[in-house]
């Protein structure tokens, strides 16, 4: 009896193994889903940060975008113009030169240079702050509750002193931090060389307004675009040409540098090495952790 | 190419720096399930050692033989040859304690521990090796349950293993024997392993700069 | 009208009383690992329910033709090499494991390819937890019910059919995906929280199931009183029969 139940199961497991082999290589052929040999080469040529800058879920995403023709070759920023002419190459096209785009911070002012600053004690992320009124006086400026520093995958911007500060040695370019401040005061603009000016002030109030709720902000006194051509005025607020711009204009840029009177407008980008040798001596700046206590944390329980 | 850990390596590792529950977060459903009493417990720990050792003996054996996209299907039928087994023996000679762990035994086949013991060490390193770290991480394993089945059984019914240990008018908090309490008990002891992990390595940061 | 009753008992029971999750602990794991975004929750909801659909349907045929004691198919092949009345004694139940998980293995494999040829945009949102899904301890738990109410029973007549055991599977899987969706929105919430550092990630997500396994112990006795509306005189007579 012991035998044929031995024998039964042996049977029964066989003839299971044998019909899941046929069924899953029936599957096997016909749910065969078409890949492109395409696809893998990509994915090796792309970096595999899966960082989302492309506007992509994934590498892979991106890969099969390209390959089916729905994404230009040159959107990893993370790979630069290297992987963009890799991807260009196996997908037998040109690719034009572009330069790698970086995050400019709109704004200058730290926590002591913002006025009318009042206790927040609500979601510690700019997103919800932004929804309050009253948090800080200009209502245009950067809020300091570390959003894009959240939304960072490089570790490359920080909020230093209640300010967004880009860390350029890390940056990639991906866009997560524009993406992620509610106030939009971060935008992405081509760099086309190492240090690049900007505006720091996206205060688009008249200055007397200006004056009352920042120490540094943009009084829109327009002294700049009357030195440099690159400069056009909107709404009480200088925005630089960056299509246009290129070192010829260099000694016009630094005039409006020089010439500006809240020193609003500046160079920013990786530090060259003068620039390193100038702060070897200085302390680095404080990085303030918001410390959340209540008005009952330290109360004795009366109750 | 990094060096392999060693069977004794593997061993000391299995018990405490690489704990199955505590510190990979691996077989946590018969760590809330079986926790009732230390009885249970113990019953299930060694029955997953068993399994464990077994099954990565033989995976060891032939883990040249081993195909890359099958290999996760061979581990499973292995491992629940070795469950029915098991679940055959305990309720042979242990009947009341097997209905008390009723439909568990047999889910040690998906637990994840072994079959991530068998992917990770069994399949590549030596038959010695394999037995060794089984052994270390049954052991892990065994440490876990038995401090959520004592904190568990006490609280919730005054007893350890059937000996009274809290004084009988200890009002049993019963909660800690049902499902809340599972969870309570372990995210709590979790969080302690973390703290003490926590201050450990803050010490050796210390010390080291 | 009976049968009807037992149904939504079993569904009632399957997902709310004896939620998966919260009462029997099987899916822990994915509930503790999938649970951060409500998107993702609800896809790998949806992928456990439907795998554990399909689960039930196989294990169910094979134990019922195949495993069980005098069962058909078994009975027959025996038939050919021993007398019937031995035949009738063939009792593969000891393959039982082997035989579900082999089953689990190769329908997850084939929903894989089904899902990723036909409904590609499906595949693109919970496509990758399928493999995830064969060592759920939930697929494995549903063919083990099923199994004991097919064998376990003392009475073959009472043994469940068909319609009876997917009930179970796939309420089963909609009350996981109940249980981890409402997870994945208090996590979601408690990203801005200040959680203590040893108790982050597994710690708090083990307490507050432990808060929402309270909630869902409110369930109990639903099926009993739910049984008295839907059929008293199946009760009365089971209470004159006890008296």
């Amino acid at each position: 009896m012991i035998w044929v139940t031995v024998s039964l199961a042996a049977g029964t497991l066989v003839g299971m193994a044998v019909a899941m082999s046929y069924v899953l290589g029936w599957a096997n052929r016909t749910f065969y889903v078409e890949v492109d040999t395409r696809v893998e080469a990509v994915i090796d040529a792309l970096p595999g940060a899966n960082c989302g800058g492309c506007g992509f879920v994934g590498c892979s995403d991106y890969a099969e975008a390209v390959v089916s023709g729905r994404a230009p070759v040159d959107r990893c920023s993370v790979g630069g113009s290297s992987c963009a002419a890799a991807v260009a190459e196996i997908m037998g096209v040109e690719v034009a030169r572009s330069w790698p785009y970086r995050p400019i911070v709109h704004c200058g002012a730290h926590y002591d240079d913002r006025l009318y600053r009042s206790e927040y004690r609500g979601e510690p992320t700019c997103t919800a702050a932004n929804l309050v009124a009253g948090v800080q006086g200009c209502t245009y400026g950067c809020l300091g509750f570390g959003d894009c520093e959240r939304s960072c995958d490089f570790d490359a911007i920080h909020v230093i002193d209640g300010l967004a500060t880009v860390d350029y040695d890390k940056c990639v370019g991906c866009g997560a931090c524009a993406k992620a401040c509610p106030r939009n005061i971060i935008t992405m603009i081509p760099f086309k060389y190492e240090q690049m000016l900007a505006v720091t002030c996206s205060n688009k109030d008249i200055g007397d307004e200006v004056k009352i709720v920042c120490k540094v902000g943009c009084i829109g006194c327009r002294v700049c675009s009357r030195f440099c051509s690159l400069f056009t005025f909107e709404e009480n607020l200088p925005a630089i040409d960056y299509g246009n711009y290129c070192t010829d204009f260099m000694d016009q840029l630094e005039k409006a540098v020089k010439k500006c009177p809240r020193k609003g407008i500046v160079f920013i980008g990786k530090p060259s090495p003068k620039d390193l040798e100038a702060v070897e001596a200085h302390p680095l700046p404080r990085v303030i952790e918001s410390d959340f206590k209540t008005t009952v944390d330290d109360t004795e329980w009366r109750g | 190419m990094p060096v392999a850990p060693t069977a004794a390596e593997r061993f000391i590792q299995g018990i405490l720096p690489e704990n199955p529950v505590y510190r990979q977060l691996l077989g946590l459903c018969p760590t809330l399930a079986v926790t009732n009493g230390l009885k249970a417990a113990m019953t299930m720990a060694g029955a997953v050692a068993f399994v464990l050792f077994c099954a990565n003996i033989v995976t060891s054996v032939i883990r040249h033989l081993l195909k890359p996209h099958l290999r996760i299907v061979i581990f499973t039928l292995i491992i629940a040859t070795f469950v029915t087994i098991t679940d055959r023996f305990l309720a042979a000679y242990m009947y009341d304690m097997s209905k008390t762990l009723g439909p568990y035994i047999p889910l040690i086949i998906v637990n994840c521990i072994i079959i991530c013991r068998c992917e990770v060490c069994a399949s590549r390193q030596s038959i010695v090796t394999a037995g060794a770290d089984a052994l270390g991480q049954a052991g892990g394993f065994g440490l876990a349950l038995a401090s959520i089945a004592a904190v568990r059984e006490i609280l919730g019914t005054g007893l350890l293993f059937g000996v009274q240990i809290l004084p009988a008018t200890w009002p049993n908090w019963v909660v800690m024997i049902l499902p809340p309490g599972a969870f309570m008990t372990l995210g709590l002891l979790l969080g302690a392993v973390n703290w003490i992990e926590l201050r450990r390595s803050e010490r050796a940061d210390k010390k080291r700069g | 009208m009976h049968y009807l009753t037992d149904i939504i008992l079993i569904a009632l029971g399957a997902a709310l009383i004896n939620n998966f999750v919260l009462y029997y602990f099987v899916g822990i794991c994915p509930f503790i690992g999938v649970s951060r975004r409500i998107d993702m929750a609800l896809g790998m909801g949806f992928a456990v329910t439907f795998v554990i659909s399909i689960a039930a349907l196989l294990s169910w045929t094979i134990t019922t033709f195949i495993l069980a004691p005098g069962a058909p198919v078994s009975k027959w092949v025996a038939g050919f090499f021993v007398s019937p009345e031995a035949a009738a004694q063939v009792d593969l139940t000891i393959l039982s494991y082997v035989v579900y998980i082999f089953a689990i293995a190769s329908s997850v494999q084939f929903v894989e390819m089904y899902v990723r040829k036909f409904y590609p945009s499906l595949y693109r949102s919970f496509g990758v937890f399928l493999p995830l899904i064969t060592t759920n301890c939930a697929i494995l738990f549903a063919c083990l019910i099923i199994f004991s109410r097919i064998v376990g029973v003392d009475n073959p007549a009472d043994a469940w059919d068909i319609g009876r055991a997917l009930t179970l599977a796939a309420f089963g899987g909609v009350g996981f995906t109940i249980a981890i969706t409402i997870m994945a929105g208090i996590r979601e919430e408690l990203e801005l929280c200040d959680i203590p550092k040893p108790l982050r990630g597994a710690g708090i997500t083990l307490i507050v199931a432990s808060v929402l396994a309270m909630a869902f112990m409110g369930f109990t006795g639903v099926d009993s009183g739910l049984r008295k509306v839907l059929a008293p005189a199946a009760v009365e007579s089971a209470q004159s029969a006890e008296k």
